[in-house]
């Protein structure tokens, strides 16, 4: 067993740390869909993976990395993130187009050269679009926002993001008020794991388990 | 071209009237207080083929004018995201209205502003009743409402719906710009540059390629339709001879504007909201603010400590009330039919048609057909509606929803579900109709089958009559408590069983308000009066099938096949069984069938149901009654809901697990010391 991963291993690693990030949870669906392969070649190479031990693999639920994948993903998310900062800041390139190259770029340059962009960058915290660099040990400025579901009653806090696949959702959350920076305030809870009960300025609404805990909050 | 499923009602009001208004606004605005006020008890309900959500269409007359009022779904927003904002806006473009009244919340002026600002962008002549002002000056805000006007653009009338003020300006407010042939002036909102641009790109190209305008709406309407990524309208795009191309550019053009990180749908969505919240910033000042009492009830209501043994009391409260007036109306109208309509309508029939047998058949169908139909269904289910409005009209009904989702939940369904489910205890029929409610054809599924378990006040009579008042109450107190219990396994075992997924509650808590008794009073006779259409007729048809084959004696040559199943397994009389075959029809008179069927077939000494079944007997028949498929009524609703196969699995369903358990019963309850 090889220990050098290819370069189509590395990618799918850092697409399933972006989507659980993103979404909350990486399913080979999304997984096919993002990279434009079919869904047959997404489930071979995440049981490959999955039989290196870089990642769990539950059909129906989605897959988690492990320890090991997280590190490889994170360290190709940090080349990713900074190569991105180098085309846009020193050699001008639009915000638009550095995606794709940073996508090349990231599994060929090594350690060292990550280090020294980063060194002559003046060590930036994000990339371009705002997303966190991890450091050189595979920490990550993790957002310390919580889900609504686990604020105690009386809390008060903004919403800072809402993780859902589901655009139509998403739109109507938003044209009830609910979306990223609104403040919210939690004014009651029913018991055993219920819905819960928020305001958002004059209105108030009772949401669900699932909606509830996919709205992330940063407390006042 | 893509072809849009329509509704003829709409035309039709609109070729009838004059003048045609919409009425629209947030859930729990008074919107449907409004129209209760304005239109008669002659409303018409309209669907779209294939949505759950209905449309109410009425007539008024003012001076010499003839106007349609068209009541549209309550809505947070106009889109093609859910049932209720499709059809508010597929009613409005295709319908056209000459003025859109827009009722809004006073107390709730931001969120409610959101609404009125999308119509005005569709560049519809809209109005604003500014409702509950009342309210809004109890709690300490003064709402300016001509400053409101002239942010808005658009007229804004001061409205108290539960108490009739304003409304006579309001339709008067309404005529006069339909007739004025002033065009929209309202607000403009401006979505920053880079959408902007888009915007008018995307207008240019739409103004050019599509030879007609998309339901007289204007490029940039459709432009912002389009970049709120709405599914419908990017269809009917991509349907135009250039669509590709406009399609393609849509895409590119999103990308861009989302590098900044958010949806482009998203940040079209905020900025309506900014610009809500800066209107309602300016038009509202505050004085003290107060927290209204309703506010201070509705906490209590929500607060679990309290809440939950409100609600219990609350829902037990409204049961013992319902059996109690329901049996006193029921009882007087049963009085009445036998002393008056009972006698006339077999002299009339026997007058009429001399063949005896023939006769009888008929008299089964108008006579006690009609009586069945007024006593189990006027008194009970009537009286279940008015309380079922009140609840709903006060909001308590959303607080009893917040504190049953958790459980409803564990069934695949959402706190709303409950609704739908205790109206199954009035009847089973209206509440199928009430599974519309739930968004989901599983969450539908659930319901129905979970509906048709509960004992509707035809069986809980059952119950009553052969078990309580002749065994004991413990008796009857026991089978409800095992239908609960076998209500909870089967929404248990269909979430685990049933495919896909149930979706999340999302509700909004409103105040607590006082209900006007019209608009209780109105409600509950639309919903009486579905209640009729479906199961009258029903009811007396399935009356003279059942006096054709009773008179005739066929029942008992069709039941003969049956003997092994209701003696054998079950351990009842074949008089039992029949009534149980029987009772499919009718089950409100299976203990009457009962009665009538031993009298035929041990002669006339029965007098009392003891003389041919034992207690035990009893038991197994009424736990059968209470399980199996409540009543053809029942079964023709499910399968205008949710299709034939549907239904016929449902029943299916029923009749085996009603047999299964019966069958338990008698072999497993003398072991148990019976």
């Amino acid at each position: 067993m090889g220990k050098k991963l290819s370069e189509i291993q590395e990618e799918y690693l850092e697409l399933i740390y972006r989507l659980e990030e993103k979404e909350g949870v990486a399913k080979t669906g999304r997984i096919a869909q993002e990279l434009k392969v079919a869904l047959g070649t997404v489930t071979n190479t995440v049981a490959n993976l999955e039989k290196k031990g870089f990642l769990t693999h539950r059909p129906y639920v989605g897959i988690k990395l492990t320890e090991k994948g997280r590190k490889i993903a994170l360290e190709i998310l940090r080349r990713h993130r900074l190569s991105e900062r180098l085309l846009t800041d020193v050699l001008k390139i639009p915000w638009s187009a550095v995606h794709d190259i940073a996508c090349k770029l990231e599994h060929v340059i090594n350690r060292d050269v990550t280090e020294a962009i980063e060194k002559s960058l003046e060590y930036p915290q994000t990339c371009p679009h705002g997303n966190p660099v991890p450091d050189k040990d595979g920490r990550i400025l993790r957002d310390s926002y919580e889900p609504l579901v686990n604020l105690p009653v009386k809390s008060k806090g903004r919403v800072m993001k809402i993780v859902n696949e589901k655009e139509d959702l998403l739109k109507y959350l938003a044209t009830l008020g609910l979306l990223p920076g609104v403040e919210i305030e939690i004014e009651e809870k029913a018991p055993f794991g219920g819905p819960i009960l928020v305001k958002v300025s004059e209105a108030r609404y009772a949401l669900g388990q699932e909606i509830s805990s996919s709205i992330y909050v940063k407390r006042d | 071209m893509v072809s849009f499923p329509s509704c003829h009602a709409i035309q039709e009001v609109k070729e009838k009237a004059d003048l045609t208004i919409a009425l629209s606004g947030n859930p729990n605005t008074g919107k449907s207080t409004i129209f209760n006020q304005i239109t008669g008890f002659n409303v018409i309900t309209a669907n779209y083929p294939g949505k759950t959500v209905s449309l109410n269409i009425g007539n008024i007359k003012y001076g010499d004018l003839s106007i349609g009022i068209i009541d549209l779904p309550g809505t947070y927003a106009i889109g093609a995201v859910s049932d209720d904002q499709w059809v508010a806006r597929r009613a409005i473009l295709e319908g056209r209205p000459d003025a859109v009244i827009v009722v809004v919340d006073a107390t709730n002026l931001k969120r409610n502003l959101y609404l009125v600002l999308q119509f005005i962008e569709l560049g519809l002549p809209v109005i604003v009743a500014l409702n509950m002002v009342d309210l809004a000056s109890k709690m300490g805000m003064k709402i300016d409402y001509k400053y409101l006007s002239l942010l808005l653009g658009v007229p804004v009338i001061p409205t108290v719906a539960n108490k009739g003020k304003g409304i006579k300006e309001l339709i008067k407010e309404a005529i006069r710009i339909t007739q004025s042939k002033e065009k929209n002036s309202g607000i403009d909102i401006s979505y920053g540059e880079d959408i902007e641009v888009a915007i008018g790109v995307l207008a240019e190209a739409i103004e050019r390629f599509s030879s007609h305008t998309l339901y007289g709406l204007s490029p940039r309407s459709i432009a912002i339709l389009l970049l709120e990524g709405d599914s419908e309208f990017l269809e009917a795009i991509s349907a135009l001879n250039q669509g590709d191309a406009i399609t393609k550019f849509l895409q590119r053009i999103k990308m861009r504007i989302e590098e900044k990180g958010e949806p482009t749908s998203i940040r079209i969505i905020r900025r309506r909201h900014e610009v809500a919240e800066f209107i309602a910033g300016k038009a509202r000042t505050w004085s003290e603010q107060t927290v209204l009492l309703s506010d201070k009830i509705r906490h209590y209501a929500i607060y679990p400590p309290t809440g939950i043994p409100l609600m219990l009391a609350t829902l037990l409260g409204s049961f013992a009330l319902i059996s109690y007036l329901g049996g006193l109306l029921s009882e007087a109208i049963n009085l009445v039919w036998g002393a008056y309509f009972s006698p006339i309508i077999s002299w009339t029939i026997h007058s009429l048609i001399s063949q005896e047998i023939i006769a009888r058949v008929v008299l089964w169908g108008l006579d006690a057909g009609i009586n069945a139909g007024l006593t189990v269904g006027i008194p009970y289910v009537l009286t279940f509606y008015i309380i079922l409005s009140i609840m709903e009209d006060t909001g308590y009904l959303n607080s009893i929803a917040f504190l049953t989702d958790n459980v409803m939940r564990k069934f695949g369904l959402h706190g709303r579900a409950i609704i739908p489910i205790l109206t199954g205890a009035g009847c089973n029929v209206p509440a199928i109709m009430g599974t519309r409610v739930l968004s989901t054809k599983r969450e539908r599924i659930i319901a129905s089958v979970l509906i048709v378990l509960v004992p509707c006040s035809a069986r809980i009579a059952v119950i009553v009559g052969a078990v309580a008042n002749i065994i004991g109450w413990s008796y009857a107190y026991m089978i409800l408590i095992f239908e609960a219990l076998l209500i909870g396994f089967v929404g248990l075992s269909l979430n685990k069983l049933l495919k896909g997924e149930s979706s999340s509650l999302i509700m909004e808590v409103s105040s607590f308000s006082t209900p006007s008794i019209n608009t209780v009073l109105k409600k509950t006779w639309f919903r009486f009066k579905d209640f009729v259409l479906v199961a009258f007729p029903i009811v007396t048809i399935g009356s003279l099938i059942l006096g054709a084959l009773y008179e005739t004696k066929l029942l008992w040559i069709i039941s003969e096949p049956l003997t092994p199943i209701i003696t054998g397994f079950l351990g009842l009389p074949m008089v039992a069984g029949l009534a149980l075959i029987l009772g499919v029809l009718r089950k409100e008179l299976a203990l009457e069938l009962l009665v009538a069927l031993a009298i035929v077939q041990y002669g006339f000494s029965i007098d009392n149901l003891l003389t041919f079944m034992t207690p035990f007997q009893l038991f197994i028949f009424a736990l059968v009654v209470t399980i199996y498929i409540p009543c053809i009524a029942t079964v023709s609703v499910l399968v205008k809901e949710l299709g034939l196969k549907n239904a016929i699995l449902i029943s299916a369903f029923t009749i085996i697990l009603a047999l299964m358990i019966g069958g338990l019963a008698n072999k497993i309850l003398p072991f148990l010391g019976w």
